[in-house]
């Protein structure tokens, strides 16, 4: 084994990183759609599927609040798991460069570059990440302006002390969030090669995973056997953290310390594995 | 002089069964220029990628610059610089950017790159175009560019894989002309693969003659051609009998056994030698229907050593070998 500089390997690091958001910001219809499609989500999705108006019509015993985690109404339940599913969406993506790179030589370049192997993926993951909370941010900030539209519903946060720490608080969260997704799905690049089958596993994965969460639902409606996987899905431990961040009074899966512990878990796991994996793939 | 490169026993099996490499040693001096001449899918890239980490070793040893390619690949490729067949400069960001780039990776701090990048961007005359994106660039300024990344943190080995294939005659030149000056400015080792006759003579000091996996020859392009024994003579001949004994002593030359009514001499001087064969042919009865003489040239040293021409191993690899062992490195990318 040898040594890694790590003055060195952190400039390597900033230079590929660095390449890959300016392969994102530099094609302006990409940045585009990267806020138009949240925003159709929050716009159509969220103002059409009322829920809490349908629990109410069905008569549900259950309070709004108790129901949506703490939330004042659905939309608002629903734009904070907004958030974790576009850092799901966004990080789904993060490897398909490298499939493209393997095709086209760079891949070659980089291997051949006295770079240590894990800085290839993990360059792939820091530039995932920084897109996801970006556009995480945009969401939050557009959710929040629906309140000052005339006959729309925004995301109230009803957390009085709501501050600067709280906002800090549900970026870390997102952060571990965006790390672990980003280096699941650059390790599964890694060990495809074809870009038409990562793009066939990416979709085959990111629905389960959205659905079987508490991002969009609550999980105390869903069946014992799916809320038994779905409350310990990252996804679920985000949402939930970010609503007891949000929402006065909230009404949570887990304490907020079980959520963040389980998110650092889950992204340490993926990252070490990651990079396990790139080493192995791309020795030779 | 010493060693810069040594291979020793050099294997390379894909799939258990392809020998893409089949055992050979060579040693590249420091400050040659050395070339691997071969058709397509002798064994070239092969070669070296495993020079260059990029590739396992099935048996064998390599070192370069003293490391050991397989125990100390980190230190091996601090000293090497590689560009590639294919052009793999980033379309995406501008001239300058794939320099800046290829600097961060090697370590070059940010003043000396700068420095580099200016001076390198003016060897390869791509100065006016390093701001532009380099989807814009043509291939020849592609290739260039490539070479330019691949001297950024100053190699003492710069490996060339078919530096100049793809391109048109002129941007063939231009590369030569880029190589050359390299050479002479700074003494690197230059070690590439071609299977251009001509880049290899006018470029290697000295040339390793490869096919199918292995060395036939190896030695500066003026003595493989030495080596040949002099000037070709063919002569297509009609008439009863072997004339090969009687054109043999005609010009006190070598002539091959007939093959069919054809003839190969191998003669000094060819030129004044030819007025002698047709007399002696035709005293013994023999009509004379063609003769061509041949200078010594590669494809001569190639057909000597190997038993075939250049051009028709490129044919009989594209449809055999050649494709079995493109499928083999696709599928040993592709892990």
């Amino acid at each position: 084994m040898e040594m890694i500089d790590l003055k060195v390997a952190l400039k390597q690091t900033g230079a590929l990183t660095g390449r890959e958001l300016k392969h994102w910001y530099r094609i302006k219809i990409q940045l585009v759609l990267a806020f138009v499609q949240p925003l159709l989500w929050l716009g159509l999705f969220g103002q059409a599927f009322r829920l809490d108006a349908l629990a109410g019509g069905m008569g549900g015993g259950m309070p709004i609040e108790l129901a949506f985690g703490g939330a004042p109404n659905y939309f608002s339940y629903m734009a904070v798991g907004m958030l974790t599913v576009i850092v799901l969406f966004t990080c789904t993506f993060s490897g398909l460069s490298i499939v493209w790179d393997r095709r086209f030589g760079f891949l070659n370049k980089l291997r051949v570059a006295p770079i240590p192997r894990g800085i290839i993926p993990m360059s792939r993951v820091l530039a995932a990440v920084t897109r996801a909370l970006l556009q995480a941010m945009v969401v939050l900030v557009i959710a929040v302006a629906f309140l000052y539209v005339p006959g729309l519903v925004g995301l109230d946060i009803t957390n009085s002390s709501f501050g600067a720490m709280d906002l800090l608080t549900m970026l870390g969260i997102l952060l571990l969030l965006s790390l672990g997704f980003a280096a699941i799905f650059v390790a599964i690049a890694l060990t495809i090669t074809n870009q038409d089958v990562l793009m066939g596993v990416v979709n085959l994965l990111n629905l389960p995973i959205m659905f079987t969460s508490a991002a969009l639902f609550p999980t105390a409606i869903m069946p014992d056997w799916l809320r038994s996987v779905a409350n310990y899905n990252p996804l679920t431990f985000a949402a939930d953290g970010l609503r007891q961040v949000c929402f006065e009074n909230a009404v949570s899966i887990h304490s907020l310390g079980f959520d963040v512990l389980g998110l650092a878990v889950f992204s340490l796991i993926f990252v070490a594995i990651g990079i396990v994996v790139a080493i192995k793939v791309l020795k030779y | 002089m010493s060693a810069i490169i040594e291979v020793r026993d050099l294997v390379k099996v894909y799939n258990g069964s392809i020998r893409a490499v089949d055992g050979i040693t060579f040693e590249v001096e420091e400050g040659e220029i050395f070339g691997f001449l071969g058709p397509n899918g002798a064994g070239k890239t092969t070669t070296i990628s495993m020079i260059t980490t990029l590739l396992g070793i099935t048996e064998g040893a390599i070192k370069v610059g003293g490391h050991d390619v397989e125990k100390e690949p980190t230190e091996v490729r601090k000293v090497i610089g590689l560009v590639p067949q294919e052009l793999t400069v980033d379309d995406d960001l501008t001239g300058r950017e794939n320099m800046q780039l290829q600097a961060d990776l090697y370590d070059v701090p940010r003043e000396l790159a700068h420095e580099r990048i200016e001076e390198l961007l003016r060897l390869v005359d791509l100065k006016d175009a390093a701001d532009r994106f380099v989807r814009t660039y043509s291939g020849g300024m592609r290739k260039r560019l490539e070479l330019a990344e691949g001297l950024i943190h100053r190699p003492s080995v710069l490996f060339l894989d078919e530096p100049t294939l793809g391109l048109d005659v002129q941007t063939r030149a231009v590369m030569w002309e880029h190589i050359r000056k390299l050479k002479k400015e700074s003494n690197m080792t230059v070690f590439l693969t071609t299977h251009y006759l001509e880049e290899a003579d006018s470029l290697c000091d000295r040339i390793g003659i490869i096919d199918r996996g292995k060395i036939m020859a190896l030695d500066s392009p003026t003595r493989l051609k030495e080596n040949l024994g002099g000037d070709i003579i063919e002569m297509t001949v009609e008439g009863e009998g072997d004339f090969s004994n009687l054109l043999a002593q005609a010009c006190n030359g070598e002539c091959n056994p007939r093959d069919g009514n054809r003839y190969r001499i191998k003669v000094r001087n060819g030129e004044l030698q030819i007025p002698r064969l047709l007399r002696s042919v035709t005293d013994q009865g023999g009509q004379v229907l063609s003769v061509s003489l041949t200078r010594p040239n590669l494809d001569q040293v190639f057909l000597e050593y190997t038993g075939r021409s250049l051009r028709d191993a490129e044919q009989s690899t594209v449809t055999n070998r050649g494709e079995r062992m493109a499928q083999a490195r696709q599928m040993a990318r592709r892990r």
